[in-house]
């Protein structure tokens, strides 16, 4: 049977530097359907909507749209052939009234002197009488809400009349009531005869907005297939997988599901009833009660975006509650989730790098008062932890962004288990790292618990196998509320149903 | 190419933005009907042509230069966007004028550090203004600075037709400081003074600062890459900006006062030619780095310098040089953005 689609993708690899976003994943996309796709994170569902979008080049696979195969050089490309994307992170001018950004980029305004603003209105109050997505048109972006603004990316899209519409998590930065707004105009989008793309993070999101499903793990698609084939339990075991693929060394549990020997430690940190405020009128953190012990690893799953972010920054001592109380130890060390932004100065060298937070540290201090930095000191000490965590640089004076993202992790991991005498907190340790990257990440986490005096951990990350199989104590985390997960249901089906059962309580 | 563009360290980048900044200016003057090695050569001979032209024209020009420069710098390292000196080194000048006008004939031991510590507090307190904007209340102090200098520049204009005018009350300018106010001169018979030393010695005690102690390294940190020295260096952003905002008003004040105490010895419109604007350009072609400031402040003392002269003998007007410093700014950027384009474009392929 030869079908013809508005667009489909085969086959599609993508490598970024040692990373493999995408390896052969698949995307069939059919007309008048709201399409979701789904995955953990580091699945490849962003890249691979990049990919249809023209954004980045697929390595190897075909393309095509509306039944010829392409080859998408650009953003352009794609619009030329019908594929118009929503970005997650906006893309307007603030300080230009709607109107004005909606003009932005049209064919009909190009190489004119003045904007055919007349026309372009006309089109769009055309555009919102069909669609009901009615913005302001004279009012300036800078003034509107996220909500506004993300329909006046939708109108942007529309404007050039894609055939298939891509989202790239379209609800991440909108309240529950702008979300069902968003839906129903994806629906209806879809009801016209247009093809709707979007990736959102939230399960139950997909499924009550998508028509059909396709799921990515670790860059391949493992699942396809129309909404009413599937239910969420399918759905979730196609995310995390099955204990057959990409085992993770068995760390704190012995296969019979007992708990390795371990020594009780003091508590080291406490969480009594913290909750964070989120700005946006909910609790990121919701009444957290938490006790950590030197030598046990703490486990945190929960999909993104559910108070995890909050939670680690609290625990690492970076944030204080908004209600409640927190007591961290002075000896944290703490992995962020973006290394980039958060664990590394780029432009720095790998020394002063690794200064970063032992900058405090009485070792690396001289002179009166501890004012001065013991450079020397901390370039032997850099060399050392080059060495030691097998971190690829030609020695300490090279810049930090020169490095590969899993060598820049080593480095983190290395600084931060320097600093993490009381506890460690880390958050997604292994989000986009290679295979050996990640391994090496698992084993220092497990290695922690055989010092003398080891730390207390806090494991918050989204990959759920590695969850189960470094935590001694596990616990979900779902809209900001800790949930703990009994012994007995130490599995991903158990986990799973767990989170679901959050999510709907 | 790509490689040695790669490999390109900051003195190298600074020297080919030079270079590239001589060519075009050649070609502007060219093109402007010049003869561009004869105002080359007039330029370079009244700048540092006799022991003269250098010492009392180039390097007496050097020192607000790298005063300012020093405050455009550790402000710029620290992610603070002061592009304030102009006002804040007014402010200074006013303040350090006001000192030095009541001195009477206290000892110069008293009146010499009474004069700059009022200019560098003064120049603290034109700085205060933005610094506050922007920590309580989220101004961008690009703006709050910029609009300061005008503040400052008027500030300094009503003081010479008002309060602090001569007692003849004839020209906008203050009387004379005491004579205890007033800097020595370095040499016998040149005008350059000891705010010299003053400036060197600065630019040094800042380098040591960046380099060898923690709070240098905080400030470093924290201007490099906020989000790393917040969560992975715990480091006190709110607290940086602070102190590297008020001492960058302190430091462009002194300027002011060392200008008035050690050249002028009295305050008037028009103290400074903008030295607070040619001071972006100052920091920003030695990469930030004190020491080099000291450098790029001579360099630039010389194009001030030597501009009159380049104006009587090629009959270029003097404002040229203006055009010659924005050249600067651009170079310099465009280097840099040259070298950021490579070294990521290394990074992926």
């Amino acid at each position: 049977m030869t079908q013809s689609f508005p667009a489909r993708l085969h086959g599609i690899t993508k490598r970024f530097g040692s990373v493999e976003a995408l390896r052969g994943a698949d995307l069939e996309v059919h007309a008048g359907e709201v399409h979701g796709v789904l995955g953990e994170n580091g699945a490849g569902k962003t890249t691979l909507l990049n990919v249809l979008a023209g954004m980045l080049p697929p390595d190897a696979g075909v393309v095509e749209i509306g039944g010829e195969e392409r080859v998408l050089r650009s953003p352009r490309d794609a619009w030329h052939a019908g594929v118009g994307m929503v970005h997650q992170h906006f893309t307007l001018v603030p300080t230009l009234s709607v109107l004005e950004n909606l003009a932005l980029g049209l064919r009909s305004a190009a190489w004119r002197l003045r904007l055919p603003l007349a026309d372009i209105s006309a089109r769009v109050d055309e555009l919102s009488r069909r669609t009901g997505l009615g913005v302001p048109l004279d009012v300036n972006v800078e003034h509107l809400g996220v909500g506004d603004r993300q329909r006046v990316e939708i109108l942007k899209a529309l404007l050039r009349e894609p055939r298939v519409l891509v989202l790239d998590e379209p609800t991440a930065v909108l309240a529950p009531s702008e979300v069902q707004n968003l839906f129903g105009l994806l629906r209806d989008l879809a009801d016209g005869g247009r093809a709707v793309v979007l990736v959102a993070h939230k399960l139950d999101e997909i499924l009550g907005v998508a028509h059909r499903v396709t799921v990515l793990r670790r860059g391949r698609t493992v699942l396809a297939a129309h909404r009413s084939e599937v239910d969420a339990p399918e759905l979730i075991r196609a995310m995390v997988g099955s204990a057959e693929t990409d085992p993770i060394a068995v760390g704190a549990w012995k296969d019979d599901g007992t708990p390795m020997p371990r020594v009780p430690g003091e508590v080291v940190a406490t969480l009594a009833r913290a909750r964070v405020w989120d700005g946006r009128g909910s609790w990121a953190l919701d009444d957290a009660t938490l006790d950590v012990r030197r030598g046990e690893v703490v486990g945190v799953a929960g999909v993104e975006g559910n108070g995890q972010h909050e939670l680690a920054l609290v625990l690492s001592g970076r944030s204080v509650p908004t209600e409640g109380s927190a007591t961290v130890p002075d000896g944290v060390g703490f992995i962020p989730q973006d290394r980039t932004l958060e664990g590394l100065v780029g432009d720095f060298d790998l020394t002063s790098n690794v200064a970063l937070g032992l900058h405090r540290d009485a070792r690396f201090a001289s002179g009166p008062g501890g004012m001065l930095v013991r450079w020397s000191a901390l370039r032997a000490q850099t060399r050392d932890l080059l060495a030691r965590f097998d971190v690829k640089a030609a020695g300490p004076g090279v810049r930090a962004a020169t490095l590969s993202g899993g060598n820049q992790q080593r480095l983190v991991v290395a600084r931060e288990l320097e600093m993490a005498r009381d506890l460690l907190v880390a958050e997604n340790p292994t989000r986009g790292l290679d295979v050996a990257a990640a391994a090496f990440v698992h084993g220092e986490l497990q290695r922690l618990g055989q010092a003398d005096q080891p730390p207390g951990v806090v494991l918050i990350s989204t990959d759920l196998d590695e969850v189960l199989a470094l935590s001694h104590r596990i616990f979900v985390m779902v809209r900001g509320r800790l949930t703990s997960v009994p012994d007995g249901a130490r599995s991903r089906e158990g986990v799973g149903a767990l989170m679901l059962a959050a999510n709907h309580a | 190419m790509r490689d040695a563009l790669r490999r390109l360290g900051p003195a190298w980048a600074a020297l080919l933005a030079l270079f590239a900044t001589i060519v075009v200016a050649g070609l502007m003057l060219v093109a402007g009907g010049y003869d561009a090695g004869l105002a080359g050569g007039a330029l370079v001979a009244g700048a540092v042509g006799s022991r003269e032209a250098l010492l009392s024209v180039t390097m007496v020009r050097s020192v607000p230069l790298i005063l300012t420069g020093l405050a455009v710098a550790l402000a710029f390292r620290a992610g603070v966007w002061n592009i304030g000196a102009e006002g804040q080194l007014y402010a200074g000048a006013v303040a350090g004028a006001w000192v030095g006008l009541s001195g009477g004939d206290l000892p110069a031991w008293v009146l010499v550090p009474a004069v700059l510590g009022a200019s560098a507090g003064a120049g603290m307190m034109w700085a205060l203004v933005p610094t506050v904007m922007k920590l309580r209340l989220g101004v961008g102090e690009v703006i709050t600075t910029l609009l300061m200098n005008f503040v400052g520049i008027n500030l300094a204009a009503y003081a010479v037709h008002g309060p602090l005018q001569e007692a003849r009350g004839v020209f906008p300018q203050t009387d004379p400081i005491a004579a205890g106010a007033r800097l020595p001169a370095l040499f016998p018979g040149t005008r350059l003074h000891v705010g010299f030393l003053i400036a060197v010695a600065l630019a040094v005690a800042l380098w040591a600062l960046l380099r060898w102690t923690r709070a240098g390294f905080v400030l470093r940190s924290v201007g490099a890459a906020p989000g790393a020295a917040r969560v992975a260096g715990r480091m006190d952003a709110r607290r940086t900006v602070w102190v590297a905002f008020l001492t960058s008003g302190a430091l462009a004040g002194l300027a002011g006062g060392v200008e008035v105490s050690g050249v002028t010895f009295a305050l008037y419109e028009g103290l400074s030619p903008g030295w607070g604007y040619t001071a972006i350009a100052v920091a920003l072609l030695a990469g930030l780095h004190p020491g080099v400031v000291v450098v790029t402040g001579i360099l630039f003392g010389a194009l001030e310098g030597g501009a009159g002269s380049m104006q009587r003998v090629a009959g270029i007007p003097a404002t040229w040089v203006i055009a010659v410093e924005a050249l600067v700014i651009l170079s310099v950027l465009a280097v840099d953005q040259l070298r950021r384009r490579v070294v990521r474009g290394g990074v992926h392929g």
